[in-house]
């Protein structure tokens, strides 16, 4: 996809609370350890609606707060079935005459909104637009994946280009198949899937076309970029599939947070992208691939243009260094794991 | 037009399992009528604050005048929170007033125990904005922390003078016949018991609790003259007040209950005070101009405030110790006053007492009632 | 059971997670939650504003038997704050670190959940404030 659109600002949330996976591995295994660190959890009062709220708040104040006239909230935990979580958002906002609606695909619905969202200004059809992608990913118990299912949401507001722009999306590419990896239908709490199955031939197989695609619709190759951020289910994947796809570390490395935060599921990319947007210079390109189960990949190519240090604005890496570790006892009660 | 008291007469405070809120006003009602013998109960006032949310009960006055057989008499329900008894003897002392009415029958009676902790709270809560303070989860005992916490550090004044209160009330329980607790506590035994919303704790918290109590104001005489009876309001959500810590309801009720009466505050030989929280205690005396601001905690560790002293107050144990049924608790207050003033306070007797006060608050100060009684010599 | 009445809720969303109260067209003065006539000088001529979200905690308590729509989330933590505009507001205090809470503290205003009707019923959002650093 050709577009013409910009990020005018930006914002990440990641709540302040963590559990390590050694204390969720006591509970459940008795020792050892998931294969990140830690993971961020969402506090009892927080969903994907507040989580929206603090980064979107982020990413309009640093916008200007332009008139928004779309905002699609792309989420895998929306606290209703059917009530998007966008429309609530919007309300809160105070945009009223604007779509307001959510979106969904496993860990790359946000991903979606930006493409989606860069469409529409692309298009002329609007000027502003808010893309998010939020989660507070439901873990099973004593499943692998309540290692790394993790709560956080990435705001971005795009409009046309217009010189003084953060960055440009020049251009996107999107791959989907039918995957059976992973899934959850309405009725269940927790998604299932399909263990081993859910590496080559979902998360690399997806990945490398998109990606590939991106090079072959372009013409550019990963020596062109100064940042890759792959979406991150654990801290070895996005490592793996960034070194096949001819990566280095040094590019790698800045947007790599599984380890710390754990998946973040449909802000996980978004908010590699913010923190590396926090430290990108003029001129540099970031390539940015996700990843969304059923399956699918999304991968864009953002050009950085320039920012005014905002006084008050602290950066993300920063803002992650203040955080509260909290145990398993806490961490059931707050996540709803608890039968009552 | 003079209004009296001709009789009245105060449940034991308690947990009744077995009697309802229709058992609570005819018990009371019944005992206030028996002492008066051949008496026409013109109109009957119900104070209440919960009925409906706690008893499912609406309808009081008339559900109080056809329970105690009275086909055909005006009756009705007042409600001002936890200043709902007082506000029922304001509405009856009026009644007599207007010259329209003989005899008014007030009872002020709830029934709290049928609910668990959670609903207790909610029910407070519902003398405080359901839009917008209900909403936030600010519980009526947090809001009275948050004020305690404001008043210890206006006045720099630390929790365990405070804490004076409650044993005031306790000692004064202990031979108070229808006190709910009768056992004396100590400062250090306030200070250590559980904390319910820093900083206040348990023994410094009105209890909840079931009971009634019953007047009979008339034109006829009676022992027992009521000089004045007033009420005033504030604004109801308490931050948006201009100044938080300025009982503004109880400063004007009482001004114009002295202006009515035509006594002056040293003529006060017993005050029964709305002590709810100590900090509602201590506020309430600066108000009324009996301690100077941010000096009521120190008044009462000194002992200004103890039977036998210059200003005895709870002389039955007040809210905190005869407890609190909260729709209830102005007409206990009243009753208490009318037996110290009517020699019939036993053990509880403040000597020659001539003239008392009762101070009955709903919500944080957010309607204050005020009554000065007499005694008919 | 219903936690708040829910058309109550809708009707006042905007006080719950805009904070938005109330100036006097005559005299200036701002009240949060809104009013219908000016407590100062008594005009009904009176208009929506937002009021600030950053002030300064005056007081706080911790609260461990809240009433029963916010029983499951015991303790809770509510604070007495002044807005940065004078108005002094009561609200929960989010992610409440008793180490971090004093009288002085700057606080910052955010959206978070105040209670929900059990897993099928509507989820009620407001305004809690947190300590900024």
């Amino acid at each position: 996809m050709n577009l013409n659109a910009a990020i005018l600002g930006y914002g990440a949330y990641v709540p302040i609370y963590r559990i390590r996976t050694e204390e969720i591995a006591r509970v459940w295994h008795g020792g050892g350890a998931g294969p990140n660190r830690m993971k961020a959890i969402a506090s009892f009062d927080e969903d994907i609606l507040t989580m929206s709220y603090e980064s979107a708040s982020q990413a309009l104040s640093m916008a200007g707060n332009p008139q928004i006239q779309a905002i699609l909230v792309g989420s895998e935990s929306k606290p209703y079935a059917v009530k998007p979580t966008g429309s609530i958002l919007s309300d809160i906002l105070g945009y009223n005459k604007t779509l307001g609606v959510d979106l969904e695909f496993a860990c790359k619905a946000g991903t979606e909104a930006m493409q989606l969202i860069s469409g529409m200004v692309s298009s002329g059809t609007i000027d502003y637009g808010l893309a998010i992608g939020a989660d507070t990913a439901q873990g099973r118990p004593a499943d692998e994946l309540e290692f790394t299912a993790g709560s956080g949401a990435a705001a971005i507001v795009i409009g046309r280009p217009n010189g003084k722009e953060i960055a440009r999306i020049n251009h996107s590419v999107s791959y989907v198949t039918d995957t059976p990896d992973f899934w959850r239908r309405p009725h269940d709490q927790y998604p299932m899937h399909l263990g081993r199955f859910t590496g080559e031939p979902a998360y690399f197989a997806h990945i490398t076309s998109s990606v590939k695609m991106l090079f072959s619709e372009t013409g550019m190759k990963p020596s062109d970029f100064k940042y890759a951020i792959f979406h991150q289910p654990n801290p070895r994947f996005p490592v793996e599939v960034g070194k096949r796809l001819g990566f280095t570390d040094e590019q790698l490395r800045p947007g790599l947070l599984n380890d710390d935060i754990g998946n973040t599921y449909s802000a996980n990319t978004l908010i590699s992208l913010a923190k590396v947007l926090d430290m990108a210079e003029t001129g540099d390109k970031i390539m940015l691939a996700s990843f969304g189960s059923g399956a699918g990949s999304d991968a864009f190519v953002i050009e950085v243009n320039s920012r005014d240090q905002d006084n008050g604005y602290v950066p993300f890496s920063e803002r992650l260094r203040n955080y509260r570790e909290v145990d398993y006892a806490t961490y059931a009660r707050w996540r709803g794991k608890i039968q009552k | 037009m003079s209004v009296f008291i001709r009789s009245a007469y105060a449940l034991p405070v308690s947990e009744y399992w077995t009697k309802s809120i229709v058992d609570l006003m005819v018990d009371a009602a019944n005992r206030a009528i028996d002492a008066v013998p051949g008496v026409k109960i013109d109109k009957v006032i119900v104070g209440n604050m919960m009925s409906g949310y706690a008893n499912h009960q609406e309808h009081l006055g008339a559900l109080l005048a056809s329970s105690l057989g009275m086909k055909g008499v005006e009756a009705i329900k007042v409600e001002a929170a936890c200043g709902s008894g007082g506000a029922a003897i304001h509405e009856g002392y009026l009644s007599i007033k207007s010259g329209e009415y003989e005899n008014v029958l007030v009872v002020g009676v709830e029934k709290m125990k049928d609910m668990d902790t959670p609903k207790t709270t909610k029910a407070l809560a519902m003398a405080e904005s359901s839009d917008f303070t209900q909403a936030v989860g600010a519980s009526f005992i947090s809001l009275n922390a948050l004020l305690m916490r404001l008043y210890m550090n206006s006045y720099n004044v630390d929790e365990e003078l405070m804490d004076y209160f409650p044993v005031i009330a306790h000692k004064n329980a202990v031979t108070s016949p229808h006190a709910q607790y009768r056992k004396a506590i100590t400062v250090d035994d306030v200070k250590r018991s559980p904390v319910i919303a820093d900083p206040i704790k348990l023994l410094s918290s009105a209890p909840s609790g079931d009971g009634a109590a019953a007047v009979i104001l008339s034109s006829k005489e009676g022992p027992v003259e009521v000089l004045a009876s007033e009420i005033a309001t504030n604004d109801l959500i308490v931050a948006q007040r201009e100044e938080p810590l300025r009982f503004l309801a109880t400063e004007i009720a009482f001004k114009k209950a002295i202006k009515k009466s035509g006594i002056s505050a040293s003529d006060i030989d017993f005050m029964e005070l709305h002590d709810a929280f100590p900090v509602v205690a201590s506020l309430g005396l600066e108000a009324m101009g009996i301690s100077k601001k941010g000096k009521a905690p120190q008044d009462a560790s000194n002992g200004r405030f103890n039977m036998g002293s210059e200003l005895p107050i709870l002389t039955f144990g007040g809210l905190k110790a005869r407890g609190h049924p909260v729709g209830a608790t102005g007409a206990y207050q009243v009753v208490e006053a009318f037996m110290q003033l009517a020699g019939t306070a036993g053990q509880n007797q403040v000597k020659g007492a001539k003239v008392g006060l009762t101070h009955n608050v709903g919500g944080v100060d957010t309607t204050a009632v005020i009554h000065i009684m007499r005694r008919v010599e | 059971m219903n936690k708040m009445i829910p058309i109550a809720y809708w009707r006042n969303r905007k006080v719950y997670t805009r904070m938005i109260g109330s100036k006097c067209k005559d005299c200036g003065a701002e009240f949060f939650p809104p009013v219908r006539v000016c407590k100062k000088c008594g005009s009904r001529n009176i208009e929506e504003k937002e009021m600030p979200r950053t002030g300064t905690l005056l007081a706080y308590t911790k609260l461990s038997e809240p009433a029963q729509e916010f029983k499951e989330y015991a303790p809770i933590y509510l604070g007495f704050i002044r807005l940065d505009n004078g108005v002094n507001v009561i609200s929960m205090i989010a992610d409440a670190d008793e180490e971090k809470l004093k009288s002085g503290s700057r606080v910052q205003a955010t959206v978070r959940k105040w209670t929900e009707d059990g897993k099928g019923g509507l989820i009620y959002y407001g305004y809690k404030f947190r300590v900024s650093d």
